[in-house]
């Protein structure tokens, strides 16, 4: 039983995530009475939600073996492009909402034709995409926030349904459709392939290129999609939405599961990852550490979550 | 006592036992051939040799003393993989003293010229045709496998030399000059354990020859007291039929494939057909085009000039998809940079051209994808323990069959093999013919791109000669004996025989 059980846990990679959140969350109840309430875990739960989605798009993206630096401003522009229409054009805010969803898609969808038509290493081209989107972001607003968003829209921000908020429940769905796509379709398979070994995946005939740009481009829907809950949230069009969207949903992806370097991994392994970080950045607060000593705190349990994980796929290495 | 002692070492991973109480010396100033089939354990044996794996049982005494205990003493073991592992855009010098010590290039300092005059006596003792500032990528590969043997043998410790082999991608007089440096190295006293898979190699350079099959140590003997036939039934453990002749029958069927003025990246104006149900041998030196003639067919690289049908279809060269669909199918040499997907399963590796058939409205369904794939893995003979295993795991050979029933799943009309049997063991490479031979015969017509000249006389029905980037000849299989198509390889006599 026990062997069965220790063979499940060696063989499911998703078990030394889950237990390592386990034992983080275990260790959080005990260290403050705080942690463990509905309050706590709506915090906790929100802030999952925005970037969960973006840790969605960029896990599916490292699949493939690429990055897209640019999703944070990708998020904060299209919010701010949402902000314009409903408020300064007078659109529709459900129409301007799908808009930005739109345009999210489209800009990923540049990423992904500079990617692959010019055969630009990612990472770089996407440093060079955030300045683009990011610049043009601050060009229109001038750094500052576009407010009076239409309240229609508010409960898709601030909402609740069955006690969580709204936005967890829309990032559950997309990672649900995330899972369903590179699990059980052709296009998820081909994603492994391509990043699993893309010369070969040349040799069987598989469009490597259109699987990537698809994936750039969904990981930009995904990014606006954020980039609009958050907008709703608020209230406000902040130009600064995004800005911290982008190396923890990178470091959520690797403590997940899904390397840098591609080929394994699954976006719901990741959300493991990016639920592991939250806790950690949650508890943090709640412990009262100080503001100055945050950030090296939660970067530091980063980095022993990651060793930990390696160090334990070692032990276990199975060949 | 021999200075490698292997004392009744066995290794065991989960499922498998790799090593089951190995004995073996290897002595100084003599040279050692490890000969098995794939998956008979040699790999793990290097490993254990190496230090790399401890052995789950047993002892390695390296000069009387415990080496399990010891790490330090694996030191004295240098090892040469097969494949070439150096750092392309790095100079000869650089590559052979890497990783730098201090007496190499005297100080803190690095200093290029002191370092590449301390490369020189090793060029000239290895005989490797390059200077110590040449970058490595712009070497040959007989000299970038010399130069790997090279920096091994820097080391000044080194009391045994393990040759993965070596020879694998060589050409016959490059094998000679490797073989002239080991044979230097023994001289200078040292051991080396040889592996290979050539019979002709093993008698030539060994002392003594040691078989394992299946993980077990069969028998040791004096490599004079043996020979072929033996050979195959101690590494078999049966008597391999090796047929003489496997040559499809009824190749005279109508052209499937005609290729007009096709030029590229390093050939030119490469015309020829293919008919129905015949193996078309190509021909060559490494490095006289035939894999590129054959990637650009396919789409892999891009087409300068030329035209391609396959039963009478013409399609846009430069996108595999395109090939793939008119019924044109490419088998890399480079099994595991073209080939298979390292750490995913048997499952996925197979069912990945499979989702015609197996997906329906977009979702994957898995019972008919294990079905489908199942029967393949029983259709070629594929041996692994379940279909969710890591294909990384399987043997050169079982991966070799698993492309294969792949690429047959495609249901190509046109099936291009390039060097489909390169380290792969004489059992495997039987099957591999008879494959070949039996696919032919059921209607597709197939290209065989081989360096082993055997392999071509035994399967093809008619070869064709590259040399330098262009045809240089062709060859009825009954004409292609003779010294005119060796002349052809080597850009000696014209067209050869008109066929």
């Amino acid at each position: 039983m026990l062997r069965k059980a220790m063979g499940f846990m060696v063989s499911n990679p998703l078990s030394g995530v889950i237990s390592v959140l386990a034992i983080i969350v275990v260790v959080a109840s005990l260290m403050s009475e705080n942690f463990l309430n509905s309050y706590n875990l709506v915090i906790i739960a929100r802030a999952l939600a925005f970037i969960g989605i973006i840790t969605i798009a960029q896990s599916m993206l490292m699949i493939l073996g690429e990055l897209d630096l640019s999703l944070g401003a990708i998020g904060g522009f299209c919010g701010v492009i949402g902000g314009i229409l409903m408020v300064r054009v007078g659109l529709d805010p459900w129409l301007a909402f799908a808009l930005c969803l739109v345009i999210g898609a489209l800009f990923g969808l540049i990423n992904g034709l500079l990617v692959t038509l010019l055969r630009l290493p990612s990472l770089v081209l996407t440093i060079g995409m955030a300045g683009v989107y990011g610049g043009l972001n601050l060009v229109i607003t001038k750094g500052v926030a576009i407010t009076g968003i239409p309240a229609d829209i508010g409960f898709l921000g601030s909402g609740k349904w069955f006690g969580l908020p709204v936005p967890f429940w829309v990032m559950l769905v997309f990672l649900a459709l995330a899972c369903f796509i590179t699990l059980k379709t052709p296009f998820g398979r081909y994603m492994y392939a391509v990043g699993s070994n893309l010369p070969a995946a040349q040799m069987l005939g598989i469009r490597t290129d259109r699987v990537r740009i698809g994936v750039f481009a969904f990981a930009g829907f995904l990014a606006a999609l954020a980039g609009m809950l958050m907008v709703a949230r608020l209230g406000s069009a902040q130009p600064s939405i995004g800005d911290s969207w982008v190396l923890g949903p990178i470091a959520a992806s690797v403590i997940g599961g899904v390397p840098t370097t591609g080929g394994i991994g699954t976006p719901l392994g990741a959300i493991f990852g990016a639920a592991i970080i939250g806790v950690i950045e949650n508890i943090i607060v709640l412990l009262g550490v100080s503001p100055y000593w945050q950030s090296m705190v939660s970067g530091a349990i980063v980095v022993i979550a990651i060793s930990l994980d390696s160090i334990s796929r070692r032990y276990f290495r199975r060949d | 006592m021999a200075y490698l002692h292997v004392d009744h070492v066995s290794k065991t991973y989960p499922g498998v036992k790799a090593l089951d109480d190995i004995v073996l010396e290897i002595e100084m100033g003599k040279v050692h051939t490890l000969a098995g089939e794939n998956g008979a354990g040699k790999s793990t044996l290097v490993k254990i040799l190496t230090g790399t794996e401890r052995p789950t049982e047993g002892r390695v005494m390296i000069d009387d003393q415990d080496a399990v205990h010891h790490q330090h003493l694996h030191k004295s073991i240098a090892y040469v993989p097969q494949e070439i592992n150096l750092f392309g855009n790095m100079t000869v010098a650089e590559n052979l003293f890497m990783p730098f010590s201090r007496s190499h290039h005297g100080g803190l300092l690095f200093r290029r010229r002191k370092l590449e005059r301390a490369a020189q006596p090793w060029i000239e003792r290895f005989k490797i045709a390059a200077r110590p500032g040449d970058k490595v990528r712009n070497i040959s590969i007989s000299d970038q496998q010399l130069l790997q043997i090279a920096r091994a043998c820097t080391n000044e410790s080194m009391k045994i030399l393990i040759l993965d082999e070596p020879t694998s991608s060589l050409t016959e007089t490059e094998v000679e000059r490797v073989f002239r440096v080991v044979r230097d190295v023994v001289a200078s006293g040292c051991g080396v354990v040889f592996i290979s898979h050539k019979f002709d190699e093993m008698f030539a350079i060994s002392d003594t020859i040691s078989v394992l099959r299946n993980g077990r140590l069969i028998d040791t003997q004096p490599a004079t007291m043996l020979d072929d036939r033996q050979l195959i039934s101690l590494m078999s453990g049966q008597e391999i039929k090796t047929d003489a002749r496997l040559q499809p029958e009824g190749s005279e069927g109508e052209v499937i494939l005609q290729v007009d003025g096709l030029s590229g990246k390093g050939f030119e104006d490469v015309s020829f057909n293919l008919r129905r149900g015949e193996i078309l041998g190509f021909a060559g030196l490494v490095g006289a085009g035939r894999s590129e003639v054959m990637q650009t067919l396919f789409g892999f690289l891009p087409a300068r000039a030329g035209s391609a049908r396959v039963e009478g279809r013409e399609w846009r060269l430069g996108d595999t998809h395109h090939a793939i669909r008119n019924g044109l199918f490419y088998l890399s040499e480079e099994r595991k940079y073209h080939g298979i997907f390292p750490g995913q399963s048997v499952r996925r590796n197979i069912g990945m051209p499979l989702f015609g058939s197996t997906a329906r409205g977009g979702v994957i369904d898995a019972r008919r994808e294990r079905e489908r794939v199942g029967t393949i893995v029983r259709d070629y003979d594929i041996k692994t323990p379940t279909l969710n295993q890591n294909i990384t795991f399987l043997s050169g050979g079982n991966q070799q069959k698993a492309i294969i029933g792949r690429a047959m799943a495609c249901d190509p009309r046109v099936l291009i093999f390039d060097e489909p049997t390169k380290g792969i063991d004489l059992r495997t490479k039987m099957e591999i013919y008879r494959l070949m031979k039996a696919l032919a015969e059921r209607g597709v017509g197939i290209i065989l791109v081989s360096s082993e000249m055997d392999e071509l006389r035994r399967c093809a029905n008619r070869i064709i000669t590259m040399y330098e980037g262009r045809i240089s000849g062709e060859f009825h299989i009954e004409q292609a004996s003779g010294n005119a198509l060796v002349g052809a390889i080597h850009g000696h006599g014209g067209d050869g025989h008109a066929a």
